[in-house]
């Protein structure tokens, strides 16, 4: 082969250069990263979730190691989207681009923050967090409920005309129900998997770890799992469905793409290696490189299953 | 302040000193930035040049004992305890092997005016934070060390700190060093010598509340430098979140990990 590997990517409308994203809440605002790599060498990043009025979070021990993982409980601490369009946008560099991910604990809060990034500069997208708990279910996720997940969707539609994409939670049986609904609902895409709800118990305290309790399963541990669930949701919907959960290598992501992820995103590897999802992306180029691979579009799905 | 780095660092030395104290020296080929003392890094325990390790997941967040440049390279040095997983594994490198580290991280300690008093406590692995200030210091400042640990093989860095022209007290829990007691009652009885001084203090949490209160009594300045536990070390993974004295959070990588006491809400901490 004489040329480089097209590692251009069109993720649901979105142009990016690869298809190597960061995930949100791994990632900061992006300017966090700028001391280890040019963020220009990326697809793009996820910035951390926001709600309308900025949060606190919780109360630490906000994190627990587990074996090849870590739980958290951060609560969603974030600026809010006002200090973010008015105070992060501006310090991230022109021509990276941005998708900013919303929360709220009512369907009405997720949709003003979509109307609040209305037209913000270099948000090129919207993903939605469905792992909040509603309010008005008790607690349990948006993403739990296929009704509830669906009011979530369309009221999301409603209110941005920028490309949208749902993050589904682990924490169904039928993940792939979850992306049809969000299908059905107007999302342009689907990101999966966020983080597995789990539990790590001090036995000398006899308490759970963490201050919250109950925290977000994520790193390598869950790889296997997210890797199942994505590619159920490849096989359900036809919109492209963005990889994630455990990423640390190219190898790992290109499990992905095989099994029908248009992109990927790199998330808990930022913490251990602040280059992890540059070294992604260069991986992904050589092994294309390596195996006669012209785009990198090639490689989503083709993965060879026995009896299907 | 310079950028940090994310390098493959090669093993120099990494050798037990008594009790589970261990001294590992890294070399930085090039870039290593100025390190400030109280300044951090992250090292990954289980990975080796190339070689990946999952498990444990987490880089280890240590004090900068010292950074020692010669020409282009420099010499990091990193004291700690082997307590669990982690640091056991760490103290399986050996020389010449790669050890994967990101730093230098954090604010330090503010530079003291020349004449200055200061009095420097530390307990445990929080020794490791104080000695390059107290390397900085003890020309331009007047500097007491006051050190403390359970028994006298559990003390760190000791002939490190005798090397400098400083004052230095020793207190231990059974008196094997030192006096018998507390290090926060030396510092109860450095403080009863009167006069103006700045305390900068880093060990166990107990440790520190007690010097905050102490120095709060006695209406003098105090800063300490926190260790806390942290997945990344720059601010994103949030997990370092410390009670502010008025309301949120700070983060101990970014904010820190020197605080004026009085910036703490000390009930809450971890």
């Amino acid at each position: 082969m004489t040329t480089a590997p097209d590692l251009s990517t069109n993720l649901g409308g979105i142009q990016l250069r690869n298809p190597v994203l960061t995930a949100s809440g791994t990632f900061g605002y992006g300017t966090e990263f700028a001391p280890f790599m040019d963020l220009r060498r990326i697809g793009g990043f996820v910035a951390k979730s926001l709600t309308l009025e900025p949060r606190h979070g919780n109360p630490p021990p906000r994190i627990v190691e587990t074996p090849a993982g870590m739980l958290n409980a951060i609560s969603l601490e974030n600026v809010g989207v006002h200090a973010f369009v008015e105070e992060k946008l501006p310090e991230i560099p022109e021509g990276v681009p941005v998708i900013a991910s919303v929360f709220g604990t009512e369907i009405e809060l997720y949709a003003e923050v979509c109307r609040r990034l209305d037209g913000a500069p270099k948000v090129v997208g919207i993903e939605v967090n469905a792992s909040c708990p509603h309010v008005k279910s008790g607690g349990s996720e948006f993403g739990q409920d296929p009704a509830v997940l669906a009011r979530l969707t369309r009221a999301v539609r409603r209110a941005t005309s920028l490309p949208l994409f749902v993050k589904l939670s682990p924490n169904v049986t039928d993940i792939a129900e979850m992306a049809r609904v969000c299908e059905g609902e107007g999302a342009d895409g689907i990101a999966a998997i966020n983080t597995l709800k789990a539990l790590v118990v001090d036995v000398e305290t006899r308490r759970p770890s963490l201050s919250n309790g109950l925290g977000g399963l994520s790193g390598p541990a869950i790889r296997p799992v997210a890797l199942r669930m994505v590619w159920q949701c490849a096989r359900a919907v036809g919109i492209p469905v963005c990889g994630i959960g455990g990423i640390c290598t190219a190898e790992d992501a290109i499990q992905f793409l095989l099994c029908g992820a248009a992109a990927v995103q790199v998330g808990t590897a930022n913490f251990l290696n602040p280059m992890a999802a540059v070294e992604v992306a260069e991986g992904i180029g050589e092994y294309c490189a390596r195996h006669g691979v012209e785009r990198v579009s090639d490689l989503v799905g083709v993965v060879e299953f026995p009896g299907l | 302040m310079d950028r940090p780095l994310r390098v493959d660092s090669e093993v120099i030395s990494n050798a037990a000193e008594g009790g589970a104290n261990w001294r590992l020296v890294l070399r930085i080929a090039e870039g290593w930035p100025e390190t400030q003392p109280g300044q951090f890094l992250m090292l990954s325990p289980g990975r080796r040049g190339r070689v990946e390790r999952y498990d444990p997941l987490l880089p280890r967040p240590m004090a900068i004992f010292r950074a020692r440049r010669t020409g282009g390279e420099t010499a990091v040095e990193v004291l700690y305890k082997v307590v669990g997983r982690g640091t056991s594994l760490l103290a399986d490198a050996r020389p010449g092997d790669e050890v994967r580290l990101v730093g230098p991280l954090g604010r330090g300690f503010p530079e003291p005016s020349p004449g200055e008093r200061l009095i420097l406590v530390g307990g445990g692995t929080g020794v490791a934070s104080l000695f390059e200030l107290a390397r900085r210091s003890s020309g331009r400042a007047r500097v007491s060390v006051l050190l403390g640990a359970r028994t006298a093989a559990d003390l760190m860095g000791r002939a490190d700190f005798e090397s400098l022209d400083v004052d230095l007290q020793v207190a231990t829990d059974d008196g094997s060093d030192g006096t018998e007691g507390l290090v926060t009652e030396l510092l109860e009885r450095e403080i009863a010598r009167g006069g103006a001084a700045r305390v900068y203090a880093c060990g166990p949490t107990p440790m520190m509340r007690r010097a905050a209160e102490i120095t709060g009594a006695a209406g003098l300045p105090c800063l300490v430098s926190l260790e806390n536990r942290m997945a990344c070390g720059f601010g994103v993974c949030l997990g370092c979140a410390v009670p502010r004295s008025d309301e949120g959070y700070h983060l101990v990588c970014r904010d820190g990990p020197v605080f004026e006491s009085g910036d703490l809400s000390w009930e809450g901490l971890p």
